[in-house]
């Protein structure tokens, strides 16, 4: 490793950082202004010329003191290492000292957006458990740098681990662009076309606001119902749109597939995974294997047609699971079997868990189930009916019905979990099938509900929760459960090896 | 550790089912039913100003109705928590600490020592004037239902929470 860096002195980013700087605050800026802009543009016209060179002389007036800004921030951003501690000291007018110990850092990840890609530097997060003030971001190093820093880092940990490194540089997993392409066709379209359609919506009705401010609605309004009375009235318009869904669909999936997972390579090592992906912003992720809280293996159909699946690991998160935290999911996909294999060995110990019985949940899960959707569908249709007074609604059960139990089937066949010694399955799904890999002493606490009409059938549900999230076992055997419970409590509290 | 641990032996593993477990503190009933009389109180009393300043005249003929409504209701809610007091336990065992209450929907939950991040204890206004605590504990990952034992007696709560900080430092 190069040893021309040792960190010991505070030492402050590449200076490309700078620029990096300036381009995020450019890019902040904009984000918070561009309804303005909005405005700026649309009546462009209306502004005089005298008007227009004020407007120019703010604009670079801004540029300028973002610049300064961007420079202050890398002249008081310093960082070092110092007795197993990574050090960080930031701010302009606020200073802040962040102490960092190796033991705690839970990650260290490589990105590249597109600026940084062009510009040839790394940005380098550090990444803990525990308060979320403590997630670390160096814009700018140069590639040396940054795998000194990680490298030094990594070392210190190994000095308190006492793990002996062997490198081993083959990928396990390499995707390649045709590869991805039979990726993103085989993607969940449908959920992709709701992801859409939510970004869609949420920027007309950003719009709409803005609009409405200047009392344009009717226009727009206008426009829409003109459109929708249209609608209804052409079949010809209603194939289009099933039409063009369907290549929005196709397209969102593989834009998102692409953007997310281009260039995907993951690489082994002897306690932690290392993944690259992504077209625009490259990320690196190491991956510890101890910090690693459960495995989700999913497929679907059309993904098991051509014989791949995608697997997830789950790492801890702390307090409420929102949606930033979700980014501490790491996401594999297209993995062939020979590949989920030697992924699943390598994380977990053994795996006798697979070759135990595989149970299902008791007949009161199907029961209460077809009960919920009954129930569902019939005040649906009750309000529907109430609104369209008309006969001919029902003829639409012809098709639900027949779907939905069907759906509803293939649902209950699917919720099943294995369990040996030491470890836990629970599989679920509707359409795609996920299998849960858990190790039983990673369970968090353990809870067990059983609602009366459960009682009368002596069966209860289970769930372990974990520092990822919940796995709940629905409607077991009452004794199963219990069983289950006495053996998890015996196994996390017998059990010395660290959860995290 | 799976050579000296045979699967015949989860028999006699420690079981939740058959561990004693206690009750609450009794006292801590006499919390609930303050705490249910002031919402209902304040019920009634939004309710009344509805009447007064907001309601039609054609509302106002069912203005008993309305008031007996709400505390039939408050009723039915006040026996169902009669009900469920007694089904509200805790069992403190060496290495871990479970909770179980609920009379239609039952629920136990276990935290093993070895997974608490930390233990707190809080008395709300009223339960302090029975000298009553809460006890809770948090685990990592997720932590809105981990667990909470409330009204039981604050030397009490103190004294768990002592016992489990030791294990936990241990």
């Amino acid at each position: 490793m190069h040893n021309s860096y040792t960190f010991s002195e505070f030492s402050k980013q590449s200076p490309k950082g700078i620029f990096i700087i300036y381009v995020a605050e450019i890019y902040r800026a904009i984000k918070l202004f561009w309804i303005f802009l909005f405005i700026l543009f649309k009546d462009y016209s209306k502004f005089s010329s005298y008007g227009v060179n004020y407007i120019y002389l703010g604009v670079v007036l801004l540029l300028l003191l973002l610049f300064l800004r961007a420079y202050l921030i890398y002249i008081n951003f310093q960082y070092k290492i110092a007795h197993q501690h990574f050090i960080l000291e930031k701010g302009i007018l606020k200073k802040t000292l962040i102490e960092i110990p190796f033991h705690r850092i839970q990650n260290i990840n490589f990105k590249q957006n597109i600026v940084q890609q062009i510009i040839g530097v790394f940005e380098v997060s550090i990444e803990t458990a525990g308060s979320k003030d403590t997630e670390i971001a160096i814009k700018a190093l140069s590639l040396e740098k940054a795998e000194t820093l990680k490298a030094t880092i990594t070392q210190g940990q190994k000095l308190v681990n006492k793990v002996v490194e062997e490198e081993n540089l083959e990928p396990i997993v390499k995707i390649s662009f045709f590869d991805l392409l039979r990726v993103s066709l085989t993607e969940n379209h449908l959920q992709n076309l709701f992801l859409f359609f939510a970004v869609v919506i949420g920027f007309f009705n950003q719009i709409q606001q803005i609009s409405d401010s200047f009392g344009q609605s009717e226009a727009l309004d206008g426009y829409i119902s003109e459109s929708t009375s249209n609608l209804s009235e052409s079949i010809v318009l209603v194939t289009i749109l099933v039409i063009l869904l369907t290549v929005i669909a196709l397209l969102s999936s593989f834009v998102k597939v692409v953007l997310i997972h281009f260039n995907l390579s993951a690489y082994l090592k002897d306690d932690a995974f290392e993944i690259n992906q992504g077209l625009l912003t490259k990320k690196s992720i190491v991956l510890k294997k101890q910090k690693i809280q459960n495995v989700t293996i999913s497929t679907n159909p059309l993904k098991r047609l051509i014989g791949i699946s995608f697997i997830t690991f789950k790492q801890a998160v702390s307090g409420k699971v929102n949606n930033k935290k979700k980014e501490k999911l790491i996401r594999l996909v297209g993995c062939k079997k020979q590949q989920i294999e030697i992924l699943k060995k390598s994380v977990f110990h053994e795996l006798s868990v697979e070759k135990s019985v595989k149970q299902n949940p008791d007949s009161y899960y199907k029961k209460i189930l077809f009960f919920w959707t009954g129930l569902f569908l019939l005040i649906c249709y009750t309000v529907i009916f109430y609104f369209i007074n008309h006969i001919e609604v029902f003829y639409s059960l012809l098709v639900i019905i027949p779907v939905t139990t069907l759906l509803l089937l293939k649902k209950v066949k699917k919720r099943c979990y294995q369990i040996s010694e030491e470890m836990l399955i629970v599989g679920k799904g509707l359409l795609e099938t996920h299998l849960t890999y858990l190790d039983i002493f990673k369970v968090q606490h353990i809870k067990i509900k059983q609602s009366i009409f459960q009682k009368g059938s002596n069966v209860a549900d289970l769930v372990l929760q974990t520092a990822s999230g919940k796995i709940e076992i629905p409607c077991i055997a009452y004794q199963e459960a219990i069983k289950i419970y006495n053996h998890t409590l015996y196994k996390v509290e017998t059990s010395n090896a660290p959860w995290m | 550790m799976s050579e000296h641990f045979k699967n015949e032996l989860v028999t006699n593993l420690p079981n939740i089912a058959t561990t004693p477990f206690q009750k609450i503190d009794k006292k801590y009933f006499k919390v609930i039913s303050i705490n249910f009389f002031l919402i209902t109180l304040f019920i009634c009393i939004g309710l009344f100003l509805l009447q007064q300043f907001f309601f039609s005249e054609s509302i106002l003929k069912y203005n008993i109705y309305e008031y007996i409504g709400v505390i039939l209701f408050s009723f039915i809610f006040y026996l169902y928590f009669f009900l469920a007091f007694p089904k509200r336990k805790y069992a403190l065992r060496e290495k871990d600490i479970s909770y179980k209450s609920g009379l239609l929907f039952l629920k136990t939950t276990t935290v093993p020592f070895s997974r608490i991040q930390h233990v707190e204890t809080d008395e709300k206004p009223i339960s302090r004037i029975f000298k009553l605590a809460s006890l809770s504990v948090f685990t990592a990952g997720d932590s809105s239902d981990d667990l909470v034992i409330k009204g039981i007696k604050k030397q009490e709560a103190l004294k768990i929470k002592e016992f489990i900080s030791s294990k936990i430092n241990a």
